[in-house]
């Protein structure tokens, strides 16, 4: 699990059809210093999360092969909303 | 899923069965960069989008060249063709139609690491 935030949306008409429904936002993953790692990613969200939020993604997707069915082509959940993140200094 | 831009096709000659008949796709994933650059316009086609190393995609939506595409990477690329087993690692999951990239935006990122809470400015402590 890792920490990304929330930095936009995207819309579909043509996609798999286990993503008709699902709310898919653009995260960017964080670094423990908080400065992006990687490129942006597309994440499912059943929480709600809004754009700027920082959260924690999963990439297990089992709940939502659960949900829409084992064929789904997705791995990353939103799995919670992070209020605030405690770090032991560095040495 | 990353996002991509499609950049053209691959044709085999000769496959292995699974593969027969599977539309291949080249994917340039697109790069925080120039999606920063892009800025908060929903509308697409973004010619200008990219900046990745491309790859190889399963593609069964039909996305044509220049369309932005999510793609996904790694053993759940197989997932759709389950419970076939197919040598497939990378399938684009859809077509974009609108895209909203706001970056950071006001909100700085959470304050740089150093033994204090990074989000939030409520005075907490650990272990209390």
């Amino acid at each position: 699990m890792f920490l990304a935030r929330i930095e936009g949306t995207i819309t579909a008409t043509a996609k798999h059809p286990t993503l008709e429904g699902l709310r898919l936002l653009i995260g960017q993953r964080l670094e423990a210093d908080g400065s992006p790692a990687g490129d942006p990613l597309i994440l499912v969200d059943t929480l709600g999360a809004r754009q700027g939020c920082t959260v924690m993604v999963t990439s297990e997707n089992e709940p939502l092969r659960k949900a829409v069915g084992n064929n789904t082509p997705v791995r990353l959940l939103v799995a919670g909303i992070v209020d605030t993140v405690y770090q032991e200094a560095a040495a | 899923m990353r996002l991509g831009v499609v950049r053209g096709s691959v044709v085999l000659s000769l496959a292995t069965p699974e593969l027969t008949g599977l539309r291949l796709a080249i994917v340039e994933p697109i790069v925080r960069e120039s999606l920063e650059k892009r800025g908060g316009h929903p509308g697409l086609p973004s010619s200008s989008l990219g900046g990745g190393k491309p790859l190889i995609a399963a593609d069964q939506l039909g996305a044509a060249e220049g369309q932005v595409v999510a793609f996904i990477e790694g053993r759940t690329a197989a997932s759709p063709f389950w419970p076939d087993k197919v040598p497939v690692d990378a399938y684009c999951t859809l077509i974009a139609d609108t895209i909203e990239f706001h970056g950071a935006g006001d909100r700085p990122l959470p304050p740089a690491a150093g033994g204090t809470e990074r989000r939030r400015s409520q005075s907490r402590k650990p272990n209390q």
